[in-house]
């Protein structure tokens, strides 16, 4: 089981999530592709620049492994003050 | 009593914030100090509310880490950092910063720059909620341009 969390704009397409990991799916490139089949807003949301992706609270620059037991955090652009 | 945390879910007070870190100073010839407070849109289409996610877990320390960086980088004294999540009204008050050091220089410059990283680097979501809608509100090109006055040195270690 993996639990899958959005923010920002994404999060208004997708629930949070905790699901198994479809077989294939092994790093977050792949994870983001699957999430986005079958929802279109989502997949509207995901192919928008500047997504960051942290698995279990790091920041991933680029595709990176997911396996049982982690936490993977979609966040559209940040931006606070 | 002081409060430390740099999140704040309820409303603050600026001046009484202001007030207890410039009570807190001993070095310091200078203080600048920056206010953000929800805009209330325009008359045909009023912002009713501002909502602002955050990362429950990473935005704190990400922002004490790039407070510390900034404190550094400028030789400051002290730097204060507090930022509002939740629901916001029109005229409500979402951030205050201030950099106290010993001449008025690193003080602007130090407050300015970490300005530009939380409007850019910060994790933080916000959401308008106007007349017509809700909107989620991402950094401008000039925010992007901005923070890249300061680039690497100060922002490199710190994401």
């Amino acid at each position: 089981m993996v639990r899958i969390v959005f923010f920002g704009r994404l999060s208004d397409a997708s629930e949070n999530l905790d699901t198994e990991l479809p077989s294939g799916v092994e790093n977050t490139e792949a994870l983001a592709v699957w999430l986005a089949e079958g929802n279109e807003r989502l997949a509207e949301a995901m192919a928008r620049p500047g997504i960051r992706v942290i698995v279990n609270d790091e920041v991933r620059h680029g595709p990176a492994s997911v396996a049982d037991g982690d936490e993977i955090a979609f966040m559209s652009p940040v931006g606070g003050g | 009593m002081s409060d430390d945390r740099i999140i704040r879910n309820h409303p603050f007070d600026p001046q009484r914030e202001l007030a207890l870190f410039e009570a807190g100073l001993s070095a310091s010839g200078a203080v600048v100090s920056f206010t953000g407070i929800v805009r209330p849109g325009d008359s045909s289409d009023p912002v009713e509310a501002l909502e602002l996610q955050h990362h429950p877990r990473l935005t704190e320390p990400q922002i004490a880490q790039c407070a510390g960086g900034v404190r550094e980088r400028f030789g400051l004294e002290a730097v204060l950092v507090r930022h509002r999540i939740g629901r916001m009204a029109p005229g409500d008050t979402i951030v205050l910063v201030a950099a106290a050091s010993a001449h008025r220089r690193e003080a602007f410059e130090g407050a300015d720059a970490l300005m530009d990283w939380l409007k850019t680097e910060a994790m933080f979501w916000k959401k308008e909620w106007r007349l017509s809608g809700p909107q989620w509100i991402e950094p401008r090109t000039d925010d992007y341009a901005d923070a890249r006055r300061w680039q690497e040195e100060i922002y490199a270690r710190h994401q």
